[in-house]
């Protein structure tokens, strides 16, 4: 490789690094967390069955997992300034996809909590907590295990999936090495670039997980 | 002190409960035995609502309930009744997530706003009663069927309830660990706590039983001192069935 070329990686690796901490983690941090906290009441009114808000919640998710991502994070940039709703780039980008974690983590957060026998509900009870004491204490956190792998994987997705928002002229990682390969000439290189910085995110991410992993599977043998 | 008239409970069409009268005095112990399928769960389950009665009335302590179209106890109520009763199950249902002395300490800080210090020294106090002294920090599957059993007595036992609700707390234990839980049941017995026992150990309800009710399919068949139920029963419905038990039991 020549001189010129290692030059054009080392200068394009800050900016992109920088697009990274301030957009692509950013971005990915708030959206899986939002995004979870909407999984799990969407996965208990379901659960519950509670009256018009389980059957919104059912249209919501059905619609969400049959529709592309591209085209949801479209409709909120492009399309709801045309009756008035606008949004910046970036908080644009948390709606959708937080709308869109919701919809899939509703799924994982619904399984994982059904996972957790009937038993665990009624001791709970039988002791006089709430529903709502014996979810927080009892079968949450007895879910969270279960659901601890597959949300790892929606949440490394997301990371990859951060990429779309420079369709909404977000400036995000994947954005910022567009912008330096248009002026470099060299898109080979800047892509494969960013995309061992993918690479190496996902890669701690997974790490991470099975850190994770090993201390919730602490409390049980199997 | 503790008071059932004609309880019902169907689930849909099927009558699990076809009028149920009990009662229960203070420091008393109940033994409710009968064939697979008579109801004895459903109306353990029906004292701390966990089913909800049909019909009929339950009295516990100050609290007084009655069940049927249109009279379902509010939210507070059933709380309140739960935590005056601790119930034991077949299958210990221990928090796996917890310690043996976090199991026990549970209710005592979410339920009863206790501070964490002093439930855990009602714990370990409690943990001590049922001989698990040691066993505070393990994990319910680091214990045997038995000492798990025991951590749910403990358990049970951290919010005073006024009674005690056992359904068959032995039957899941292999024989040799079966011992040691009804020692514990029988010392609690001995210290004047009201339990209510389904059981099918028949050593434990003629030794440690006030009163014995023997149901079949929904009723109270028999219900008397042990030596009268379990010796000389009046039907002859009944005799059959505590034969077949002694048979079971060599
Ligand atoms: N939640 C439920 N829904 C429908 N039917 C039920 C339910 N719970 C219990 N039953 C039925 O009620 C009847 C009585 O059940 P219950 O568990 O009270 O009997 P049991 O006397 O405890 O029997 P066993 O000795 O086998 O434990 C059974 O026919 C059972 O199938
Ligand atoms: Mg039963």
């Amino acid at each position: 490789m020549d001189e010129r070329k290692i030059q054009i990686l080392i200068d394009s690796l800050l900016p992109m690094i920088k697009a990274g901490l301030q957009f692509t983690i950013p971005l990915t941090l708030i959206s899986f967390a939002l995004g979870l906290v909407l999984a799990i009441l969407v996965a208990l009114v379901r659960l519950w069955k509670i009256p018009v808000l389980s059957q919104i919640a059912g249209i919501y998710v059905w619609i969400i997992r049959g529709t592309p991502l591209l085209v949801q994070l479209f409709i909120i940039f492009y399309g709801l300034p045309s009756i008035g709703i606008e949004f910046d780039p970036f908080p644009a980008a948390v709606i959708g996809f937080t709308l869109n974690m919701g919809a899939y983590n509703s799924e994982i957060v619904r399984a994982a909590i059904q996972s957790i026998s009937n038993g665990q509900w009624e001791a709970a009870s039988s002791l006089g907590m709430t529903r709502g004491q014996a979810l927080r204490r009892i079968i949450l956190p007895q879910a969270a295990r279960v659901s601890v792998p597959p949300l790892s994987n929606s949440f490394i997705s997301l990371v990859k999936d951060t990429s779309l928002a420079y369709t909404i002229t977000v400036i995000e990682m994947f954005q910022v090495s567009k912008q330096i390969s248009a002026t470099t000439y060299e898109p080979l290189l800047i892509y494969c670039e960013v995309a061992v910085l993918y690479l190496v995110l996902c890669t701690v991410l997974n790490a991470l997980q099975n850190v994770m992993e090993k201390r919730l599977a602490r409390f049980s043998a199997s | 002190m503790l008071e059932i008239r004609n309880l019902h409970k169907s689930f849909g069409t099927l009558d699990v409960l076809k009028g149920v009268d009990l009662s229960l005095e203070k420091g008393k112990v109940l033994v409710i035995i009968g064939p697979s399928g008579s109801g004895k769960t459903t109306l353990l389950r029906c004292l701390n609502l966990l089913e909800m009665p049909s019909e009929g009335s339950l009295k516990l302590g100050d609290s007084a309930l009655e069940f049927g179209t249109g009279r379902k106890p509010s939210k507070s109520q059933i709380l309140k009744l739960r935590q005056s009763t601790g119930m034991v199950f077949q299958s210990y249902n221990l928090f796996p997530h917890k310690t043996a002395i976090e199991n026990v300490m549970e209710a005592q800080i979410i339920v009863q706003k206790k501070d964490k210090a002093s439930a855990r020294k009602r714990s370990a106090e409690l943990l001590a009663k049922v001989g698990l002294s040691g066993k505070e920090d393990s994990y319910p599957h680091q214990l045997s069927g038995g000492q798990q059993q025991r951590v749910g007595i403990a358990r049970a036992l951290a919010t005073d309830p006024q009674v005690m609700l056992f359904d068959e707390p032995t039957s899941a234990l292999d024989p040799e660990l079966v011992g040691e839980v009804l020692k514990v049941m029988k010392q609690l017995a001995a210290e004047g706590m009201t339990m209510v026992v389904v059981t099918h150990e028949m050593k434990f309800a003629a030794e440690a039983a006030d009163t014995v009710v023997l149901m079949d399919d929904g009723v109270v068949l028999e219900q008397g001192r042990p030596d009268q139920v379990l010796r000389n029963p009046s039907s002859a419905r009944a005799a059959q069935f505590l034969n077949v038990l002694i048979e079971k039991e060599g």
